[in-house]
């Protein structure tokens, strides 16, 4: 509620001001807001700024000035090297440094003291951001930003602040910069977004999260079916939170005439590990493809690599293992990026681990489909391939949210223990914290939610086809989705935090 | 030219590189043939190709593959 009432305070000096200091609004707004989760983090927020701003710079200076192709090459090689040292270095010291000093006690039976930082939210976030805009800056992308508090706009866009989208300074520089004008039909698609992402995380993801919380802060208790169903109702909670949160970024943003990138495309549709990823934080996928995959898979090491496994494998497998080692690589700067343990760690490295196994397999499995005469374009054939994969994104859930690598094989394990259909009717699900009227809630929630998405799938623009319906009809749709909320989102777990704001 | 026919010769064989223009849009060449594409070019020419160059215009046709390497052999 004080987010809405910021947001529309933000937007009201937004548009009563001259156009031209409009981008000035967006930042003095988005300082306050960091400011207000706590003065001391907006040095990590500055530090970033500037050390980006300055090394950026610096690159096209050189650009500039040096005319000789080689030393020009190393010297920019060498400042882009000590952007990304000062930024990702931080980023290290302040997540990982516990992760790495608890690790050494443990193997060296020492008892160094943990460090007690306070991770500044989003750091994740708008770290990654920046060294993408560096090293854009560094190809040739674009030219570096030239005024510094621009630039400090780019980083700090209080809406994508927290959570992402992760964005792309040549998309967004121009939106900020332009003149907006209010513009009512966006404004109201805006809030209209904003209260289907509240939505999704107030009625859907807060409410599976009791479950959640109880069978995975328990693990040892529990086991069988309760384990499955705890594991699909993170599914719904880590969509809800994350897609919704992702609705209400966007939302806000486009009250301001900001479009920022998608972030999630019916996710749960995906046809393979590879296309879970092509629909599931978009703008982490594509940050790493652009900045980690291609950067290893154009390497001369990796091109003589590649040489060397034609070679030995033919043609065919020997150009898909260079490939599938790269993809191992980013699923597991994926896994770390997520947080510092070993449990995403192998997060990240089973998803690595299938996509390359689907590319080495793939022309076993085409050969499979000759033999079985299979129809690979059949629609059930479809439907099985959406179920498998969701089995297989529910397996790697268990890595996710486990509170450790243990815990995660443990519950595994478990989740054959007695396991038996009869869980879910003899009412022991109705033990875990949850009503049988917040299953009721859940499951007509999850139905709104899917009946949406299969639309969008179908390519339909919901809002679009809204905008054409008589008021009447949009403000009864709008009217039942406000007061969805306070009615039906009455459960908050943990003060009803996002969970990516932590990352 | 005909340096990069060859090239593309040896990775996918069977295909009329010398009049295809929609070599990605029509889906003729795929990623791994991309990356080792890049591979190869960067050997035969003495380039260095970066991820902003890999996008589908440069690699739809022989020629356009021939103007990015001229251009990145001026760079």
């Amino acid at each position: 509620m004080e987010f809405l009432l910021f947001v529309l305070a933000a937007a009201f000096v937004y548009y009563i001001i001259p156009a031209r200091y409009q981008w000035m609004i967006l930042l003095a707004f988005s300082y306050i807001f960091y400011a207000a989760a706590g003065i001391k983090l907006l040095f990590f927020l500055l530090f970033t700024t500037l050390t980006t701003y300055g090394t950026a710079r610096w690159i096209d200076s050189v650009n500039i000035s040096v005319t000789d192709k080689k030393e020009k090459k190393s010297s920019k090689r060498r400042i882009l090297i000590l952007g990304l040292l000062l930024n990702f270095g931080m980023l290290g010291l302040l997540k990982y440094s516990n992760f790495a000093i608890s690790n050494f006690n443990s193997l060296f039976q020492k008892n160094f003291a943990l460090l007690n930082f306070a991770l500044p939210l989003g750091i994740s976030f708008y770290t990654f951001q920046s060294m993408g805009y560096l090293i854009d800056v560094y190809w040739g992308r674009f030219r570096a930003e030239r005024n510094p508090f621009r630039f400090a706009l780019f980083v700090s866009f209080f809406p994508q602040l927290l959570q992402g989208p992760i964005g792309r300074f040549d998309r967004l520089a121009h939106q900020f910069f332009e003149e907006h004008s209010f513009d009512l039909t966006r404004v109201e698609h805006g809030l209209q977004r904003m209260m289907w992402g509240y939505f999704q995380k107030l009625v859907l993801a807060d409410r599976a999260g009791v479950i959640v919380k109880e069978v995975f802060g328990n693990y040892s208790d529990y086991h069988g079916m309760t384990v499955a169903a705890a594991v699909l109702m993170y599914s719904i909670q880590l969509y809800g939170d994350f897609s919704g949160g992702m609705d209400v970024v966007l939302g806000v943003a486009e009250i301001f005439g900001i479009t920022l990138d998608e972030n999630f495309r019916q996710p749960y549709f995906s046809i393979s590990i590879t296309d879970f990823w092509h629909r599931w934080h978009i703008t982490l996928g594509t940050w790493m493809k652009d900045y980690i995959f291609y950067p290893i898979s154009l390497s001369h090491w990796m091109n003589r690599f590649g040489k060397y496994t034609k070679k030995i494998f033919g043609k065919q497998t020997g150009r898909v293992i260079p490939v599938a080692l790269a993809n191992i690589i980013v699923f597991l700067v994926v896994g770390i990026w997520h947080g510092a343990a070993w449990k995403y760690l192998m997060y990240g490295f089973y998803n690595g681990a299938l996509i390359a196994l689907a590319n080495l397999l793939a022309p076993v499995n085409r050969r499979a489909f000759e033999v079985f005469h299979i129809d690979d374009k059949s629609r059930a054939w479809h439907l099985v391939r959406i179920l498998r994969t969701f089995l297989l994104v529910n397996i790697s859930w268990y890595f996710d949210i486990a509170v450790s690598l243990g815990a995660s094989f443990a519950m595994m394990r478990a989740t054959f223990q007695g396991f038996t259909f009869r869980t879910l009717t003899d009412g022991s699900l109705l033990n875990l914290g949850l009503a049988a009227r917040d299953f009721v809630i859940l499951a007509f929630g999850c139905a709104v939610l899917f009946a949406v998405s299969v639309i969008r799938e179908k390519g339909v623009d919901i809002r679009e086809a809204l905008d054409r319906k008589p008021a009447a009809v949009r403000w009864c749709a709008y009217l039942a989705l406000i007061l969805s909320l306070p009615v039906f989102g009455y459960i908050m777990v943990g003060g009803g935090g996002f969970i990516y704001a932590q990352f | 030219m005909d340096k990069i026919l060859d090239i593309l010769e040896e990775i996918k064989s069977g295909v009329d590189f010398k009049n295809e223009k929609g070599l990605i849009d029509n889906d003729i060449l795929d990623s791994f043939d991309i990356l080792s594409i890049v591979g190869e070019l960067e050997d035969a020419f003495d380039i260095e190709i970066t991820p902003v160059d890999i996008v589908p215009s440069n690699f739809n046709s022989a020629e356009s593959l021939w103007a990015m390497v001229q251009r990145l052999m001026e760079a």
